[in-house]
């Protein structure tokens, strides 16, 4: 309640009643004067206060955070270029176990049920099973997208192809 | 606080977003002071509160994009530094700290102050007091539990609003207001202590 009071959202009501008695009592009086001196003083000493950050804590801290922050997006980088390499590299190994029938039978499902609902990738597997070509190192980039999907919805650790 | 302020807030974390090593520069610039202040209130040991410090930076540094414009970046960056400190404190032995309890006002049955009620204020307005009474403050402000102090020093000392410093330490807005004020009544109290007696001893 006190601390409504000095901080000024006590109803109106009863800070006039408080007023006035504090007006009148002088052990109040003190307490009501001490209290606002202390806030103030603490505003107003504020940089004494706080403690300083020392030279040489200011330097290495500076020198650490710079160097690491300058090397961390160029760690961000590295690491999704990686992810994408080996990405790139499961989706075609995918689509050869597709081609030679050597799905797991899991994952054979997806991509049989995918295939039945998805023109493109239907598409794209009878083509390279007709022709009897190789399969190309980098499929189109929707195949990419539907099948990087396709292993997405596997369970972790479960592998697409048979053992 | 300001539209303005959420802007260059934006700005500067669009930069650091970016790598950009004078953002980085600009980032200490602006907080390391306050960063290592309120992890030393916390901490109170200057090696503890450098690494603590170097973990909010690169915590920020890392976490750049992931900051919603919602609050102000120094709010944020605030949260981590509390965040970062209590997780540094927990585990370790606990700071002595005070009770507090015994330096609420007491009241007779009458409803009188139970103890003799001075005012000193007039007392602090000599300038030649400031620098003693500012160690004081700092002094007594250290005896505080955590709970009391961040709040403290998160409201008084770096003058946040009290919604503010709710929102960083995920508290209410009354829980805050009703530490802040036992930390002051605290304070008033020792102060009081100091300057009537203090005197004489």
């Amino acid at each position: 309640m006190l601390a409504d009071y000095f901080d000024g959202s006590m109803n109106p009501r009863l800070r006039e009643e408080l007023d006035s008695h504090i007006a009148m009592c002088e052990p109040c009086m003190n307490f009501a004067r001490t209290y606002r001196t202390t806030c103030d003083k603490t505003r107003e000493l504020r940089a004494d206060i706080e403690y300083q950050i020392p030279a040489d804590v200011r330097s290495r801290l500076e020198n650490f955070v710079l160097s690491a922050a300058l090397k961390y997006p160029e760690m961000v980088r590295e690491y999704r270029a990686q992810a994408e390499r080996e990405r790139v590299e499961k989706v075609a190994g995918l689509i050869r176990a597709a081609i030679a029938g050597k799905l797991s039978s899991i994952t054979a499902l997806l991509v049989e049920s995918h295939c039945a609902i998805c023109p493109e990738c239907k598409g794209y597997f009878d083509g390279i099973l007709g022709a009897g070509t190789a399969v190309p190192a980098v499929p189109p980039t929707v195949i990419h997208s539907h099948v990087t999907r396709l292993m997405e919805s596997l369970p972790p650790g479960e592998e697409f192809f048979l053992a | 606080m300001s539209a303005e302020r959420w802007k260059d807030d934006e700005v500067l974390l669009d930069r650091l977003r970016k790598g950009s090593p004078d953002a980085v520069n600009e980032l200490l610039r602006l907080f390391q002071g306050k960063i290592f202040n309120l992890a030393m209130s916390i901490l109170k040991n200057e090696s503890d509160a450098e690494e603590a410090t170097q973990d909010v930076f690169m915590t920020v540094v890392r976490k750049a994009d992931t900051f919603k414009g919602n609050s102000a970046l120094y709010s944020w960056m605030y949260r981590i530094c509390v965040n970062t400190c209590l997780m540094r404190l927990r585990g370790k032995r606990r700071n002595e700290t005070v009770s507090i309890e015994e330096f609420m006002p007491v009241f007779t049955e009458e409803g009188m102050h139970a103890s003799p009620m001075d005012d000193w204020s007039k007392e602090v307005e000599r300038k030649a007091l400031n620098e003693e009474l500012g160690q004081m403050i700092r002094k007594y402000t250290d005896q505080l539990s955590e709970k009391y102090k961040v709040v403290f020093v998160l409201s008084d000392v770096e003058g946040l609003s009290n919604e503010e410093t709710a929102q960083i330490l995920g508290l209410t807005v009354p829980a805050v207001k009703s530490r802040l004020h036992r930390a002051r009544l605290y304070l008033r109290e020792q102060l009081s202590r100091y300057l009537l007696e203090g005197k004489a001893g």
